[in-house]
């Protein structure tokens, strides 16, 4: 009678279902090279701005960061700082605004009328932007030390890739969070963009996080990408774990890796059903 | 059972605020389904008419499992709503939103496909059905171009097509012609009569009376969240009690029409003098199909000559302005 599978469909038939999700997002942004290209440039040009400040200070800017920061390379430092918070922003807005686009464009209610889950949906969202910004960033890290003239290969580079995995998946699950706070306010926006500074701020952008106050430097290590960014440079440019040791940082990423995404879709699934109940989900 | 859908009581209010000012908002309950009970034989079109914020809308998604109800039950291919609503998913096809549920950057054949995967189908299975319904709907020249440089019409096909992806026993389409230019409609209700013959049943809504009329096995009509008619279109034209009129021009004589007079159903025969030959015009209570029949068998028997024949029949619309006390073209939205 339906080609379709009725009740719970295999691991399998749910793995391709995301994965169609992921392609089909691959295939939609290769139609917009344009923004494909941006974001290779953007962090080598966030990062640039503080980089040629540092060089107007001539060679004692060098000498003055590693004694606050434990490198001397102030502009892989950067660089990693602008690439981390492009994988942090790009998260944010994949996510949030996959759902406000959708709602806008009516291929939410498209989806959501599939037997497959919101969560297999929002897992090949995530895988997508996991390429896409890993991607654009390895190319924009990659041309950012061309450019400045640093060596990409400095460091424990396999550590750093390590770091930088376990940091992204909990950082997904704290974007979901946000999706369902914009699937709820319908204003992804103002929120989607504050966070995105909020938590770019608190990650050490472009200073390490000792520099912050106590309280907000306490308020920082509660977010994975402070922990990711913190554990690439130390990683690279040896500018120090947090506990000392890699094996204790990655021990907290794992622990967020564990949590973030099961808190995230549990608030997501809570507001989607809430959401359900009166104006439905699609509904813009 | 497939195609069959059940509904108890089925109730939907929404909660929402009404602004009082600047900064001022109040709460407001709006019921926009009040405890509609039917059900929907398997294999049968089954229309639902009714102005914009009748609750058509809020029914069907509450049946497509996009919005929960506030109370009341439902079974929808024999799975049971908020319970069982995977299945449900599984086994409805939907046209909802027309054009705006597709991505336009994607080829039409590439939205298929992907929603082919979203319906559990294999990668294999999902490109075959895609060719299928590619080639049933005759979108060949279309299906490998985005989508965004498809007319109207065009997208609305690529939905329907859609719609059809899981192959579901039951369709729900949503205003299906709408901006469809005059072939393309016909050929897509051709499309809905085959799928039909085939066994699926359909829910159907539409504003075109007519479309309502030729489409449906029977029809519901629905205003503020309440069924106010449901039976076939016959049916529903019979409950109105007015008489069928039908006007006969010909060579008629006294006899003729006396004999008319006399058949039983006919409440009414008088002749007039139209054009150099008798008008003859015949009120019955009995509808077009029974009586014109033994209509012209009477006249032929009294040597009539029938010329032409006009009847002035119930319509749909009839009903439902009977019904609701609007027509189609109003708005029942909650102010």
């Amino acid at each position: 009678m339906t080609t379709s599978t009725i009740g719970r469909p295999t691991f399998r038939q749910t793995l391709s279902a995301a994965l169609a999700e992921t392609r089909m997002r691959m295939i939609n942004i290769s139609r917009y090279p344009g923004q494909l290209m941006l974001e290779i440039i953007i962090p080598i040009v966030f990062a640039a701005m503080p980089i040629l400040l540092g060089r107007a200070n001539g060679a004692d800017a060098a000498a003055n960061f590693k004694a606050n920061t434990g490198t001397a390379n102030y502009v892989a430092f950067l660089l990693i700082g602008a690439n981390a918070f492009t994988l942090v922003s790009n998260a944010f807005w994949h996510i949030a605004y996959w759902l406000r686009f959708e709602q806008e464009t009516g291929t939410l209610e498209s989806v959501y009328l599939t037997p497959t889950s919101s969560v297999t949906l929002a897992s090949g969202v995530a895988l997508y932007s996991i390429v896409r910004g890993l991607t654009a960033a390895f190319l924009a890290f990659f041309l950012g030390c061309l450019i400045f003239r640093v060596n990409p290969f400095e460091g424990d580079v396999w550590l750093a890739l390590a770091f930088i995995l376990a940091g992204l998946i909990p950082l997904y699950g704290v974007a979901l969070l946000f999706g369902a706070v914009v699937l709820k306010v319908k204003e992804s926006n103002a929120i989607v963009g504050l966070m995105q500074w909020a938590v770019g701020f608190l990650m050490g952008l472009f200073y390490p996080v000792a520099v912050l106050p106590p309280l907000v430097r306490w308020a920082a290590l509660l977010f994975p990408p402070t922990w990711m960014t913190n554990g690439v440079r130390s990683a690279l440019l040896g500018v120090g774990f947090f506990f000392g040791e890699w094996y204790l940082d990655m021990a907290v990423l794992w622990v967020f890796m564990l949590f973030a995404p099961l808190f995230g879709f549990w608030v997501f699934n809570r507001v989607e059903r809430g959401i359900q109940r009166n104006e439905g989900v699609g509904q813009f | 059972m497939y195609g069959q859908v059940r509904i108890e009581k089925l109730s939907k209010t929404y909660q929402t605020r009404q602004r009082k000012g600047l900064f001022k908002s109040e709460a407001k309950a709006i019921e926009a389904l009040t405890g509609i009970s039917f059900e929907i034989k398997p294999g049968e079109v089954f229309g639902l008419l009714g102005p914009n914020g009748a609750g058509k809308t809020t029914l069907i998604k509450c049946l497509t499992t996009l919005l929960l109800p506030t109370s009341g039950r439902a079974w929808i291919n024999g799975f049971e709503l908020a319970k069982e609503d995977n299945s449900i998913r599984a086994t409805v096809g939907c046209m909802l939103m027309g054009e705006r549920g597709l991505y336009w950057k994607l080829t039409g054949r590439e939205n298929l496909v992907f929603f082919g995967a979203l319906y559990h189908l294999s990668p294999a299975a999902r490109r075959r059905r895609a060719d299928e319904i590619i080639a049933r709907l005759d979108l060949g020249e279309l299906a490998d171009r985005a989508v965004e440089t498809y007319s109207s019409g065009q997208k609305m096909k690529l939905a329907f097509a859609k719609a059809l992806i899981n192959d579901a026993p039951l369709l729900i389409l949503d205003e299906p012609t709408n901006t469809l230019d005059l072939p393309s409609a016909r050929e897509l209700r051709a499309v809905v009569r085959e799928l039909n013959q085939q066994g699926k049943t359909v829910i159907y809504t539409t504003h075109i009376m007519s479309e309502a009329e030729t489409m449906c096995d029977r029809v519901a009509i629905i205003d503020r969240g309440e069924v106010l008619a449901l039976g076939t279109v016959p049916e529903l034209k019979a409950s109105m009690n007015r008489e069928a009129v039908i006007r006969i021009e010909g060579v008629i004589s006294t006899q003729a029409s006396q004999a008319v007079e006399a058949l039983p159903g006919v409440t009414r025969a008088a002749t007039a003098a139209v054009n150099g030959h008798t008008q003859l015009t015949v009120m019955a209570q009995d509808d077009q199909m029974t009586l014109l029949p033994r209509l012209i068998e009477t006249l032929t028997a009294h040597h009539a000559v029938v010329q032409k024949i006009t009847p002035e029949e119930v319509t749909l619309e009839d009903v439902f302005i009977a019904r609701t006390g609007r027509t189609l073209a109003d708005d029942t939205r909650v102010k």
